[in-house]
């Protein structure tokens, strides 16, 4: 089976004192950003540690490594190899850190999981753990065997198997239902694949779950946002991926129309992707036990950090953002991951309808008692009628408007409320727009 | 030391002499830090041994000593039975606190064989779990991982090693599954202390005496043997590992390839017996080496197996990357001091660890 190629992979070559002699574009954009350049040594400590391990120990040398600069942290993995002139080095994933989810997939199959199993990349089966025995009377015997000597995988409804699809595209599934031969009952599979260095598959390790037959009102009820997620995440995430892999031309030039249409799919999965996940968050919001953390936080450091995240898609879009200055500190009470999350919708939604060559301003204040953050864009600007309305769930003032569930402000505000705080908007049509998040004032974290 | 190495150690360079001398020194800070971490588990301190460590020997020791409560209750509920002492049998299985809180309280968590046994299967664990990710395989070819090709060997010592090595670590892996305490069996000595210890503690939990407590006494007494009769030191998982190496039986160019094999499929145990068979020592010894922080004895135990620079590079960076306790930096200025030293020379270095564990910890005491 052939890997599929890596996305994002890009290469650098350095001399034998560890200087850079040439770098693939976002690689050596990278390596500028942090002060470095052609010529120097690379400027980032651990990447510089990795190449100088690789090279005493002589051998190649994979490590995941994470790089932070004052706000934005990027996680890649990064392998050194040393050749006869120096070294090479490859740096693949290119993950920004996002804010974290409420609902964590594996975590929830683990939790109601029956027992775990693990297979190598033919499928056999390394690993069953005693519990296991409720349904195969005697897991050693099935061990070393194929795992589809043991359970027969069985399509989900759109026809697809999910394991085989994560074969495929090195991610984890979930909802891989499975007849067990020997005690003919039926269980759900969910499992994370093992990759090697270059992202080849190396097998799986997962855990079983007993099927329970699900309530009438289940799907719509709580758990409706884990089994969205569950049931749209992995074959959008394939979609992307495969489309990806073809709007990077990976298996060859391809015809300027395909390469606009393998965008076009890339760019509506991304949008679906960030609609499940409005959706898994809309469920746990709405539900009457939601509870936010609050502890000490830094809301101008919040800001920073998703101006940070952001910075790429700014880059993109030619859109500057102007953040707090980094000894500005506004201290209050919230959760920083749902803080974070507020803060990026909002600096998203600037970047978004912002023209090219504008910029975003993003000012902090601490203001009878609130700490605040206020996010201006130079866009078109909100009518007044309809700044009421733009809180509302799936509220759209253009529907013509690219990207965006219209969920996104809705969320904002519901964990802005549950921190103490809240999110309002002054703007008028053609003058841009600011929204000022608030948080009740706290003591220094 | 014997006249002759010590003539062959003056040949070596300065760096490769203090390398031999701290492994000689190795087993007996081995000694003293399980001594840490058998005052932690009793004095829950927080220091030498991290959280996870600590939760996972104290699950494990927790699953031992439920499993055996059980296996000995539900044995001699039936010799009670069938003895017509309902009353006892009833006392027997009345509800009462767990017995790992009474055995806790009388020292249970200070034997040192106990917890020395279930902080290696702890690392030995948490090492698998943390080895950074291996190369790809340049052939492209995709094959089944190690243990299983074994298990399908046409030799059928192998084959049935192998598969016993495949069932054994899948019941160690679930530590926190453990249902029968013959399951995954500890060390013969050390599970017939536990047994003892565990049908005292039943004994003393209920509220019998005179007659009643001598038949349940005698009753517990024939439940452990019953359940002792029936294991053997063979039946443990490092046993198994060890007559799949022997089966192997690997000459020194065979050995590479498999020995990296192991560590890439996450499997450190196959690893400790592929180099205890290697080295001639028990594979507890072997064991010891890929837990102990500091590396010099494996470094050197790896050097006499005459492996290549480049294999001992990988399987060392591997090893020090998962284990957060080691420093790889710290074994990439030590590699080629290794290299330096002669694989025969480097095997005398290590050839303490031949000796029988029990004799080591005696060598130990005295040296303290």
């Amino acid at each position: 089976m052939m890997a599929p190629p890596a996305l994002d992979l890009e290469h650098a070559r350095l001399d034998r004192d560890g200087r850079l002699i040439s770098a693939d574009s976002r690689l050596l954009q990278l390596v500028e950003q942090a002060g470095g350049g052609l010529g120097q040594p690379l400027p980032h400590a651990p990447l510089r540690a990795l190449v100088g391990l690789a090279g005493r120990l002589g051998i190649a040398i994979t490590r995941k490594l994470t790089l932070a600069d004052a706000d934005a942290t990027l996680e890649l993995d990064a392998r050194a190899q040393p050749t006869g002139e120096g070294m090479t080095l490859a740096l693949a994933g290119w993950h920004f850190r996002e804010p974290r989810r409420l609902a964590d997939v594996a975590d929830f199959t683990a939790c109601e999981a029956g027992w775990g199993w693990a297979c190598d990349a033919t499928l056999a089966l390394t690993h069953l753990s005693p519990a296991a025995q409720a349904e195969i009377a005697d897991p050693a015997a099935a061990l070393g065997h194929f795992l589809t000597d043991s359970f027969r995988l069985v399509e989900s409804d759109d026809g697809a198997l999910p394991m085989l699809l994560a074969v495929a595209s090195r991610r984890p599934f979930t909802g891989q239902r499975a007849l067990v031969r020997q005690s003919q009952r039926w269980l759900t599979l969910s499992g994370t694949p093992q990759l090697d260095a270059a992202g080849g598959f190396r097998g799986f390790t997962g855990v079983a779950a007993p099927i329970r037959p699900l309530r009438g009102d289940a799907l719509l009820g709580a758990g409706f946002g884990a089994r969205l997620d569950r049931s749209l995440r992995a074959p959008l995430e394939r979609i992307v991926a495969t489309a990806g892999s073809m709007s990077a031309e990976v298996d060859g030039p391809l015809a300027a129309d395909y390469l606009g249409y393998a965008r076009d799919i890339v760019g509506a999965g991304r949008h679906l992707l960030g609609l499940v996940d409005d959706l898994v968050d809309l469920e746990a919001i709405e539900r009457d036990d939601f509870a936010v953390e609050a502890e000490p936080i830094d809301l101008a450091d919040v800001a920073r950090r998703a101006a940070g995240l952001l910075a790429v898609r700014a880059s993109d879009a030619r859109v500057t953002i102007d953040r707090p200055k980094a000894d500005e500190a506004l201290p209050c009470a919230g959760d920083f991951g749902r803080a974070l999350q507020v803060c990026v919708n909002l600096i998203g939604n600037a970047i978004r309808y912002s023209p090219a060559g504008a910029s975003v301003w993003v000012r902090g204040e601490a203001d009878s008692g609130r700490a605040c953050v206020t996010v201006a864009d130079q866009g078109k600007g909100i009518a007044p009628d309809d700044q009421a309305r733009i809180f509302d769930k799936f509220a759209r003032i253009d529907p013509a408007e690219p990207g965006g569930s219209g969920l996104g402000l809705y969320i904002s505000r519901r964990l802005a409320r549950a921190m103490g705080g809240d999110i309002t908007v002054d703007s008028a049509a053609g003058q841009g727009a600011r929204f000022t998040f608030w948080l009740p004032e706290g003591p220094r974290a | 030391m014997s006249e002759e190495s010590a003539a062959e150690q003056q040949m070596l360079p300065p760096a490769a002499r203090a390398l031999i001398a701290r492994a000689a020194g190795a087993d007996l800070r081995a000694h003293a830090a399980l001594d840490g971490a058998i005052r932690e588990l009793g004095a829950q301190v927080q220091h030498r041994i991290d959280d996870r460590t600590r939760a996972a020997i104290e699950r494990q020791i927790d699953a031992f000593v439920n499993a055996a409560d059980a296996e000995l209750r539900q044995r001699a509920t039936r010799l009670l039975l069938a003895r017509r002492l309902p009353l006892v049998a009833e006392a027997l299985n009345a509800p009462a606190p767990p017995a790992i809180d009474r055995l806790a309280a009388a020292g249970l968590l200070a034997d040192a064989e106990l917890v020395g046994e279930t902080l290696a299967r702890a690392q030995l664990r948490h090492l698998a779990d943390a080895m950074p990710p291996v190369d790809a395989r340049t052939d492209g070819d995709e094959r089944p991982s190690l243990l299983v090709r074994l298990s399908r060997s046409p030799d059928r010592l192998v084959a049935a090693s192998a598969a016993g090595v495949l069932a054994g670590e899948s019941r160690r892996t679930a530590a926190g599954e453990v249902t029968t305490s013959a399951g995954d069996p500890l060390p013969l000595p050390l599970h017939t202390r536990l047994l003892w210890r565990v049908a005292a503690a039943l004994v003393a939990r209920t509220p019998l005496s005179g007659e009643e407590a001598q038949a349940l006494e005698r009753a517990l007494a024939e439940a452990v043997q019953r359940g002792l009769a029936a294991l053997s030191d063979g039946d443990r998982l490092e046993a198994s590992a060890m007559r799949l190496a022997a089966a192997i039986d690997c000459g020194p160019d065979e050995l590479q390839p498999l020995i990296e094999e192991a560590l890439d499929d996450r499997r450190p145990l196959l690893f400790a017996a592929l180099l205890a068979h290697g080295l001639d020592m028990p594979i507890d010894a072997a064991r010891e080496l890929l837990t102990d922080p500091d590396g010099e004895r494996l470094w050197l135990a790896l050097r006499a197996l005459a492996l290549p620079r480049d294999a001992i590079a990988r399987i060392g960076y591997r090893i020090a990357e998962a284990d957060p306790r080691r420093d790889v930096e710290a074994f990439a200025d030590a590699l080629d001091t290794v290299m330096a030293i002669a694989p025969d020379v480097a095997a005398r270095a290590v050839a303490v660890l031949r000796l029988p564990l029990e004799y080591r910890r005696a060598l130990a005491c005295l040296a303290r």
